[in-house]
């Protein structure tokens, strides 16, 4: 007999069994499982490295971990946003489905997709049984705390998509809360000890042991702690440990939320088009498009305002790297070292370098897509410029909005010109190390374009997605270079950062085509 | 031909395939200047991909289109400068003012700020939407958010218009004072090629039309040789001051008569004929032989819907295409290629 509960849920599931995307997605990830023994079976028998198999153990359970975080976020976070989102959530109240119901048919469905993508790597990931080094106990504990985080994370992120109207908002509070989760403990902690050293708290006494036990059994049942304790050698705890069962009930516990919260935030249909940033000025007098910025420019000013924020999004970002580069000042302080020109330097260049990386990461998701989803692409597409033109301007308006973050960049290294010169005349001096660099600057291009390039072909998830292509793919190559070069004599392996410069340069040019091609695709399916 | 006769829109024998559904098959048809243009057809006939490849958002792929005599693949930066295409979505930034969205679009046409503020202006009082040009997008209801999607599309002031199902979706008052403006845009020059459903408001905007049946023009020319034609046949209604025994017979003896009809309640006589063989003055002669008295005698015209329904029955062919809009429409016998 068919519950009406689990009506949806069925058909969910039954849809996704029948879908050959998800067939090829478990493929493609054995496939990649496979091929990424090659490299490890080869540089281990060469005497690399020892313990093989939990070398390949622990590759294959942090890329999931890393994989579970970014794609499980939009992917859970938009079960039910994207109902909002297209207005249908209304409809689906009117049928018989209760509340959870919907929540079970949108939500578990995929959690059930997500375990079975999971299972399905087990009777692979036994073989690092066999190449040795790692014991059937730990593989099974490593994939069972693997899956009780996954459980979590799959509800919490329900839970924002019940509270929150469109699946950005609920993805990036998600995110957050996960941040605060996985790094939580170790500042509380940091925050008490600084507390007991300088401002002479007793730990001992007061609510502070408490605190201490609160802050010790917050880290137990965070996933990354438990990994590190798996590939411990000589790991002999039960395979369903204090992380499993904390995580299933915080799990059980925000899915109850959900339901609870299901019916006053979803009973008025809201329109989930993208906000104007709640620090914008409402209607007052707008914002006018500069004189040197008319004609296709004009593109390059919507999306420096309405993708990057404008100059207030600037002034915001600002403040975010000005704000963490405090707190590299503060722990510094913390931990008693010195704070001198050449660590203020170092720490401006990094900074401005990395948060910069991610802007950009971020904005390469949205730049092409927000004119996709929203369907505006058709009206641009009817301004009289080329597709290759109107692509360009686009891109040059996000950057308008990120690169003078660079600025630090300056600053730091007008604060230590010294140590900037002798580390370029390292590099310089050394040509594999230029290579490295090389490498690493053309693989970031190809990750942008990867992300924008999933960005119009996928529904969501385009830069979680492209993370762990440009990893899986980044990993297996070079490993895959380096033992081929490595069989042919260690000499030649100087040019291998050349030849991985090569592949991303075309892989890039390929990107960059397909990118204007899906373009003028999507501009006439909308 | 002269340019100033020359069709605004002349499309010739235009096929579009999407992976294995053909969604036009050799479409023929151009439009004049000034004119406002129906586009009809039922769901799925390939209304919007036309309207697409006119846009220059789809490349034909068997064909040629031309509008104002320029390739539309060749040279489209000049075609996409003359044109304003409006889709059958809003393809708005919702997130935007009235104003900014306006002036975002009149920068991106080149136009330098005064020029800008003359334009906005301009556009914004031709739609009635002057008082919210302060107004976030988002906030406006359907019809204003249609309204701003026509202001759009007018910024660059633009020859040709193509408006996709611009009345869908809006109620009876927006919908009659979208017309309107459409009216009103046509007594400023402009060609309007709009394609719809609401085929009762077409009839009273449009000078010509273009009816479209799975991929296939059914019929283009004039409303005015719609309404009068049916094809090989032609439909007249007589009506008698009395009743005569005679009249049903001597009708149906006239030659080229297919069927006579007559009225359950009253002496009217529905009479069906072949436009070649037979002149309606043979039938008023034959109907006062029969000893009759006529009261009346006229045409029966179709109305756009009626004529619609005749076009895209299942399994009739196209039974006329005419390509000038002054002349009267072709005929094309049933079975021969239009």
């Amino acid at each position: 007999m068919k519950l009406p509960a689990l009506a949806l849920f069925e058909r969910a599931l039954r849809l996704e069994t029948r879908s050959a995307v998800i067939c090829w997605a478990r493929i493609g990830l054995l496939a990649i499982i496979l091929i990424t023994l090659l490299p490890i079976q080869t540089l281990a028998r060469s005497g690399w490295y020892g313990a093989p198999g939990l070398r390949f153990l622990q590759e294959l359970v942090w890329v999931n971990l890393v994989f579970i975080t970014l794609a499980g976020l939009s992917y859970f976070a938009s079960a039910i946003t994207e109902e909002k989102e297209e207005m249908t959530l209304g409809l689906l109240r009117m049928t018989n489905l209760n509340p959870v119901a919907i929540l079970l048919g949108k939500s578990t469905s995929r959690l059930i997709g997500a375990i079975l993508l999971l299972l399905v790597q087990v009777p692979f990931v036994l073989l690092a049984v066999t190449l040795g080094g790692v014991g059937l106990h730990q593989v099974a504990a490593a994939y069972v705390t693997l899956l009780a985080y996954l459980f979590l994370l799959c509800n919490l992120a329900l839970l924002f998509s019940v509270v929150f109207r469109n699946t950005a908002t609920a993805t990036a509070i998600a995110l957050f809360v996960l941040f605060l989760f996985f790094f939580g403990p170790y500042w509380a902690a940091g925050i008490e000890r600084s507390l007991a050293t300088y401002y002479h708290v007793d730990l001992h006494h007061s609510i502070w042991p408490v605190v201490t036990k609160t802050i010790e059994i917050w880290r137990r049942t965070t996933p990354s702690e438990r990994l590190d304790a798996i590939f411990q050698t000589g790991f002999a705890e039960p395979v369903i440990s204090f992380q499993v069962m904390s995580d299933l009930l915080l799990g059980v516990l925000f899915f109850l939320l959900a339901w609870l919260l299901f019916d006053p935030c979803t009973r008025e249909e809201k329109d989930a088009a993208p906000a104007r940033r709640w620090f914008w000025r409402r209607t007052s007098r707008p914002s006018r498009i500069p004189q040197r910025l008319i004609g296709i420019g004009a593109i390059s000013w919507k999306d420096f305002t309405f993708i990057s924020g404008g100059r207030i999004g600037l002034l915001l970002k600002f403040t975010i790297v000005g704000l963490l580069i405090a707190l590299c000042n503060y722990v510094a302080y913390e931990n008693d070292s010195k704070i001198t020109l050449e660590f203020e330097g170092g720490t401006l260049i990094w900074i401005s370098l990395i948060t910069t990386a991610v802007w950009l990461a971020l904005e390469a998701s949205r730049v092409f897509k927000d004119e996709v989803r929203w369907k505006t692409l058709s009206s641009l597409m009817t301004l009289p410029f080329s597709v290759t033109h109107l692509a360009y301007r686009k891109v040059i308006g996000v950057l308008m909005g990120t690169l003078p973050l660079l600025a630090f960049f300056i600053v730091g290294v007008v604060l230590v010109p010294n140590d900037v010169g002798d580390f370029l005349a390292n590099v310089f001096s050394h040509p594999q190390t230029f290579g490295m660099m090389l490498v690493a600057f053309f693989q970031y291009i190809l990750f942008l374009h990867l992300t924008a390039y999933l960005s119009l072909v996928l529904k969501r998830g385009a830069l979680p997605i492209a993370v762990a292509i440009q990893y899986l793919g980044g990993s297996f190559f070079l490993g895959f270079m380096s033992v081929f070069f490595f069989a042919i004599g260690n000499r030649t392996a100087e040019v291998i950062p050349f030849f991985i410069i090569l592949i991303c340069i075309f892989l890039t040019g390929m990107l960059h085509r397909a990118i204007g091609v899906r373009l003028v695709r999507a501009a006439a399916e909308e | 031909m002269s340019e100033s006769n020359q069709p605004i829109i002349e499309i010739r024998d235009l096929s579009h395939t999407y992976k294995r559904h053909q969604a036009l098959q050799g479409v023929s048809f151009s439009v004049g200047s000034g004119s406002i243009h129906g586009f009809v057809g039922p769901n799925g006939a390939g209304k919007t991909t036309t309207l697409k490849i006119l846009a220059t958002l789809l490349k034909p792929q068997r064909g040629s289109v031309r509008v104002f005599g320029l390739d539309i693949v060749n040279d489209y930066k000049n075609v996409r400068r003359k044109i304003g295409f409006m889709p059958d979505h809003f393809s708005l930034y919702r997130q935007m003012t009235v104003q900014e969205y306006l002036d975002f679009f009149a920068a991106a046409y080149g136009m330098d700020m005064g020029e800008r503020n003359r334009v906005v202006g301009d556009v914004l009082a031709l739609t009635d939407m002057a008082a919210r040009r302060s107004d976030l997008i988002k906030g406006l209801s359907r019809g204003m958010q249609q309204r701003i999607s026509l202001a759009r599309v007018l910024v660059h002031d633009p020859t040709l218009l193509l408006l996709d199902e611009p009345a869908s979706g809006l109620d009876p008052r927006a919908r009659i004072e979208l017309m309107e403006i459409i009216q009103e845009l046509r007594r400023m020059g402009k060609t309007i090629f709009i394609s719809s459903h609401i085929l009762s408001e077409l009839a009273l905007l449009c000078d010509s039309v273009t009816i479209l049946d799975r991929g296939s023009v059914r019929y283009s020319g004039s409303m005015a040789g719609l309404s009068h034609s049916t094809g090989e046949t032609v439909d007249y209604l007589l009506s008698l001051v009395a009743e005569h025994p005679d009249t049903e017979g001597a009708l149906r003896k006239v030659d080229g008569v297919v069927a006579v009809t007559k009225a359950a309640k009253a002496p009217q006589y529905r009479v069906s004929f072949q436009r070649k063989q037979t002149d309606p003055n043979t039938l008023l002669r034959a109907t006062l032989d029969s000893g009759a008295q006529i009261l009346g005698f006229q045409e029966i015209v179709r109305q756009l819907n009626q004529a619609f329904m005749d076009l895209t029955e299942p399994g009739v062919p196209p039974v006329i295409q005419i390509t000038d809009q002054e002349q009267p429409p072709l005929v094309v016998p049933p079975g021969e290629p239009s």
